[in-house]
């Protein structure tokens, strides 16, 4: 930005002996990233396999389409009768339901039934159901399970065009900012740059893919349209904290320029680690607050967001100027 | 001296305005926030029209907006969405499901007379459809009856046979494991499909009614719905009357192309037809089905059909503990970030707690202006904006502290620490609203949310994280007694005093 005289003093001092030469630890450091992505891509192959989820990642109801259906009972003295999933999944797999619009009304002999808190919730996942449909199922379990506290009622269902829809506005919106932000980076700085910083943000969402395909292998986790965000915005954020490394190797270039660029990035890095540590941590702050006082619906959002933020940090680090000089040279 | 008070003075004046604007536009809660219903109607293309245009999706914004007026619901909202897509938006706890049957409805409604030479064919198919009502019927006030405590009323019956053959009879195949009830239903519907196919044309349709009502049947427990035509409408029912009046022809009324009532027309209406404008369709409704048919017909008929793709419902409760735990979130979060940045930055430190405050404000003003609906996606958005606006702080105060362990004077190292802080500040923000754009525009309404309160967050931080720190840093640097560069950074990190 600008040349301002203080430059120098700040450069010369600090360049002769970066206290912390990331350069020596380059291999580790590449090993380490390029493990966790081989782990990340086997997560995601080996899901993809799995009969039960055939995709990368385990779909949400958001993608798939259905119904999600959460009830909570109105107990006594918090005491309910007890009931068991499969009695539930029994009467609710016989019940007849209305045909909708012309439409045939959707065989939910399939209905996944859950209970929550000691039976005080249940959560049942259906076909896409119709408004009329929904009501219809309620009652049922009314009538096996009630009286249902119907302020603690949640319905959400998304046909099944409309998961398709969101499903590819999510991988497009993914695709486009990632072109945009590599465009802004080559015009702000450099192709290699752009390359680099493209590439510390591929290894930042695949490694948040990676955790949330092996989560989905062992404690069917799904992704929602939330974990699509959550992925937009770590691709942002790792640029933004590769940038902050690029701008200093940048504006040091008059002064170290004639160094071996090793050497370069090492100062680089050196001088802002601490900052690039500060910004990932008083982000990482909000969000572990939103893991634990965020409740339920937020939880694997602000988790995935974390994973995302943390790894980011690292890639800026370790993985994206490190490269540099390697890429540099041919 | 002077431009800092005048910073100073506007920064001062603008927390004062967005105080004032939060006490007197109270924050839009989502529905997930406050508990109700959404519901995303899709226009479908039919007939001619190929695709959806924007006059034909407002047409049927304009008539489903008339029916939920009829309806009666309570600050219910519907936007059009996209290109094909309209949001009804139902708060509280209101039902759902009425909601959407009224407004999935075409309701066109159709008067035709019956052609000649049809009349064997339609007493066969009439005799089935009285026959499957009288058994329906009778299994709704039969539970309705069992309720109440009335003694049951005669049984009507269809024998198993005889109902397999009348199935066969109009060609339809029965799923597996259908019940009596869903195979009377198949049927009627089957019937009241055939009967329609026996009229001529529509003559007369529900564009030309000026209203509708419903009253109770005076024999029987069923509900008649009445119309009033206008002008045209009279007439074109006179003549139509007049047509058959006298013969065995029969009057039909078509909804959506299924037949709900077939009347005969007596030889007295010979000379001129059914004058006076009005008519009444005894289809023997329930008072609901009664209320919803005249709410339809009174809104008119869909231009296009629609279909529900997406219900989310969310209990009050549940919205009212979506609203707290993210308040605690949000909270705490703040109070994390603030603690943190006193530790490691003293002064700077307490400076920038005092700006993110001021960033939080101005927010959450600018969500009551603008107005943002603040969901719990559009929360998270916040709450990690503002770990995002921190970082300009940080990234500033580290060039600081690096300006002080070279040696540099503390006005000297602040000045220089904001200007060259200023580029990755930049990047960073601009790379930000990048992926905000692209799930802005992309992204369906959740995401939408939480797009647009991180964009606000990232074009607020701008101004708070570099305007507002600099100033209170500045004025604060005006007492010298704070002039001083332990209250930045550790003693032992500073240079002798050699340097």
């Amino acid at each position: 930005m600008t040349a301002s005289p203080d430059l120098k003093s700040a450069a010369t001092q600090a360049a002769p002996s970066p206290r912390f030469r990331i350069s020596r630890y380059r291999r580790l450091a590449w090993g380490g990233s390029g493990l966790a992505c081989l782990l990340s891509v086997i997560g995601l192959v080996l899901s993809w396999l799995n009969p039960a989820i055939q995709a990368p990642l385990k779909p949400g109801l958001d993608f798939t389409g259905g119904t999600q259906i959460q009830i909570e009972r109105q107990c006594e003295r918090g005491r309910c009768p007890a009931i068991t999933a499969p009695q539930v999944q029994q009467q609710l797999a016989r019940l007849d339901l209305p045909a909708e619009k012309g439409d045939k009304a959707p065989n939910i002999s399939s209905v996944a039934v859950q209970l929550l808190d000691q039976g005080q919730s249940i959560v049942l996942r259906l076909p896409a159901l119709g408004p009329e449909q929904t009501s219809v199922v309620i009652q049922k379990v009314n009538d096996l399970a009630g009286p249902l506290n119907k302020a603690g009622t949640s319905v959400d269902t998304i046909g099944p065009t409309l998961g398709l829809q969101l499903l590819q506005g999510s991988v497009l919106s993914l695709l486009v900012s990632f072109a945009a932000i590599a465009l802004y980076i080559t015009a702000r700085y450099d192709r290699i740059f752009a390359v680099l910083a493209l590439v510390a943000l591929a290894h930042d969402v695949l490694i948040t893919c990676g955790v949330f395909a092996w989560l989905g292998l062992i404690l069917g986790i799904e992704v929602d349209s939330l974990f699509a965000v959550s992925l937009i915005t770590v691709a942002g954020y790792s640029v933004t904290d590769t940038v902050v490394v690029f701008d200093r190797i940048r504006e040091q270039k008059t002064l170290l320029g004639s160094l071996p660029l090793e050497e370069q990035v090492d100062v680089a890095v050196d001088a802002t680690l601490t900052r690039s540590l500060y910004t990932s941590l008083t982000t990482l702050l909000p969000l572990l607050a939103l893991i634990f006082f965020g409740g339920s619906s937020l939880f694997w959002f602000a988790v995935a967001l974390t994973i995302g933020i943390g790894v980011g940090s690292w890639s800026s680090i370790g993985v994206a100027p490190t490269l540099l000089p390697v890429l540099a040279r041919r | 001296m002077a431009r800092q008070q005048g910073w100073l003075a506007l920064i001062l004046a603008l927390a004062i305005a967005a105080g004032a604007l939060l006490m007197s536009f109270p924050l839009q809660l989502g529905l997930d926030l406050r508990g109700g219903s959404q519901l995303t109607l899709q226009v479908l293309p039919a007939g001619t029209v190929k695709k959806v245009e924007k006059e034909q999706l407002e047409a049927v914004k304009d008539v489903l907006e008339r029916r939920i007026n009829g309806l009666g619901v309570a600050e219910s909202t519907l936007q059009t969405v996209g290109d094909d897509q309209l949001v009804l938006q139902l708060p509280g706890e209101q039902d759902p499901s009425r909601a959407a049957k009224v407004l999935g409805t075409t309701a066109l409604l159709e008067f035709r007379a019956q052609r000649a030479g049809t009349e064997r064919e339609m007493q066969g198919l009439l005799r089935l459809k009285r026959q499957a009502e009288a058994v329906l019927n009778q299994r709704r006030t039969r539970v309705a009856a069992s309720v109440q405590g009335q003694p049951e009323p005669a049984k009507a019956s269809f024998a198993a046979e005889d109902l397999a053959k009348a199935l066969t009879g109009l060609g339809i195949s029965v799923p597996e494991g259908a019940t009596e009830t869903e195979q009377l239903e198949l049927l009627l519907d089957a019937v009241n499909r055939k009967v329609v196919a026996l009229y001529e044309p529509a003559q007369l349709t529900g564009k030309d009614l000026t209203g509708a009502g419903r009253q109770q049947q005076q024999t029987g427990t069923g509900w008649d719905v009445t119309l009033s035509f206008n002008r045209e409408g009279g007439e074109k029912f006179a003549a139509l009357t007049q047509g058959i009046a006298g013969t065995e022809r029969l009057l039909g009324i078509v909804l959506d192309g299924r037949s709900i009532s077939e009347a005969s027309v007596g030889p007295q209406f010979k000379a001129a037809g059914i004058t006076g404008g009005s008519a009444s369709i005894t289809g023997n409704f329930t008072p609901e089905e009664a209320r919803d048919l005249e709410v339809q017909l009174r809104g008119g008929s869909l231009p296009l059909p629609v279909k529900v793709v997406e219900q989310r419902s969310i209990g009050a409760t549940l919205g009212a503990e979506n609203v707290r735990t993210s308040l605690v979130a949000a909270l705490s979060g703040l109070a994390l970030v603030a603690v943190f940045m006193v530790v490691v930055y003293r002064l700077a430190g307490a400076v920038a707690v005092i700006a993110l405050s001021l960033y939080a404000l101005f927010n959450l003003a600018l969500y009551a202006l603008i107005p943002v609906t603040l969901t719990l996606p559009g929360i998270a958005g916040f709450i990690l904006s503002v770990g995002m606006a921190v970082d300009a702080n940080v990234l500033i105060f580290e060039r600081v502290k690096e300006e002080l362990r070279d040696g540099n004077t503390l006005i000297r190292s602040i000045d220089t620490g904001f200007s060259l802080a200023f580029s990755s500040i930049i990047d960073g923000h601009v790379t930000g609203l990048i992926s905000c754009a692209a799930l802005f525009i992309l992204g369906t309404g959740l995401v939408k949310g939480f797009a647009v309160t991180l964009a606000i967050g990232l074009v607020l931080s701008l101004f708070t994280a570099l305007t507002c720190t600099r100033t209170l840093l500045r004025l604060l640097m005006s007492y010298p007694a704070l002039r001083r560069s332990t209250y930045f950074l550790p003693a032992a990190q500073l240079p002798g005093s050699a340097a």
